[in-house]
């Protein structure tokens, strides 16, 4: 029987999960964006990010746009790769039904 | 939206949430909060606002030649004044992707093209030529059939084909149905077209809206 893939566990989590399917379709995304978009609070959020940050899968940049601070994150090679490999083993896991 | 707080969970059912969660977020992730319907409105007006212009007061040399710079430069002020007044309005947040950067530059080149191929004609007398005006028609026409090919957006696609075809007809039809060809293509073309992007925003803000409460 062949061996049932292992499941990224930084991807796994539901809003790092979240955050990379956003990351995903777009260059570059500002904390707000994604926070208002996942529904989340800053505090889990940016403990997130910061999981994400150390895993590799996103890269962050601070500076200012219009005298505010921003935040802002986008996906790295790493982390792309990173969700391919993650929805191909949640393919395998799910028969194929995706 | 999503509950995020169980974390591990790796039976057939949170595997199939996962997919979920995904599929949303990044149809989420793509969806545009860009407001530009306004844009259209706006330029439709400012082209037919000479156009009156030079009705209301025929025969004035002062007005036919300056009420397009005028207008252009009406035009141009207020699109950035308006574009400024959003994006303070609006929080700072926001996202970038290749296609909203790849409409906005062809956009954004067709005006400087459509602006610096007007001066040339204009410094040169050489505006009133059929030519001109359809080359004119066949920018915008240009522009919208490429926005719409990125955007794979149906309606935008018709509007570009309505240019287009302005355009063709005006080196068929006689001089003096420029004005009906040029009056037509604004309302439709621009401002038409605009009221119907700005009513889509609209209706997009408001499902956004119903999403996030």
């Amino acid at each position: 029987m062949p061996e049932l893939p292992e499941l990224d566990p930084v991807i796994h989590g539901k809003l790092r999960l979240a955050v990379l399917s956003l990351l995903v379709g777009v260059e570059e995304a500002d904390f707000t964006w994604l926070r208002d978009k996942t529904g989340s609070t800053d505090g889990n959020l940016g403990a997130q990010m910061m999981k994400l940050e150390e895993a590799g899968y996103v890269a962050m940049q601070k500076h200012f746009a219009e005298r505010k601070p921003q935040t802002l994150y986008r996906m790295t090679p790493a982390g792309r790769k990173a969700l391919a490999k993650y929805v191909a083993a949640l393919k395998r896991l799910l028969g194929g039904a995706l | 939206m999503a509950n995020f707080e169980a974390e591990g969970g790796t039976t057939r059912d949170d595997l199939v949430q996962r997919v979920a969660l995904m599929e949303t977020m990044i149809a989420e992730g793509r969806r545009s909060t860009i407001r530009f319907g306004w844009i259209f409105v706006l330029w439709g007006l400012i082209d037919l606002a000479p156009v009156g212009w030079q009705l209301v007061v025929p025969h004035s040399d002062w007005v036919e030649i300056w009420s397009w710079p005028i207008a252009i430069a009406c035009g141009v002020a207020i699109q950035f004044l308006g574009m400024a007044i959003l994006r303070r309005r609006s929080s700072v947040a926001c996202s970038s992707s290749m296609r909203g950067r790849s409409i906005s530059a062809v956009w954004a080149m067709m005006g400087l093209t459509a602006m610096l191929y007007f001066a040339g004609a204009m410094i040169s007398h050489k505006a009133w030529q059929i030519s001109f005006a359809a080359a004119m028609l066949m920018f915008v026409g240009m522009a919208h059939g490429t926005s719409a090919l990125i955007l794979r957006w149906k309606a935008q696609g018709v509007v570009a084909c309505v240019w287009w075809i302005g355009g063709i007809a005006l080196f068929f039809l006689s001089y003096r149905y420029w004005l009906q060809i040029f009056a037509s293509e604004m309302c439709f073309g621009m401002i038409g077209f605009g009221l119907y992007a700005m009513w889509l925003e609209r209706r997009n803000r408001a499902a956004e809206g119903q999403t996030n409460a």
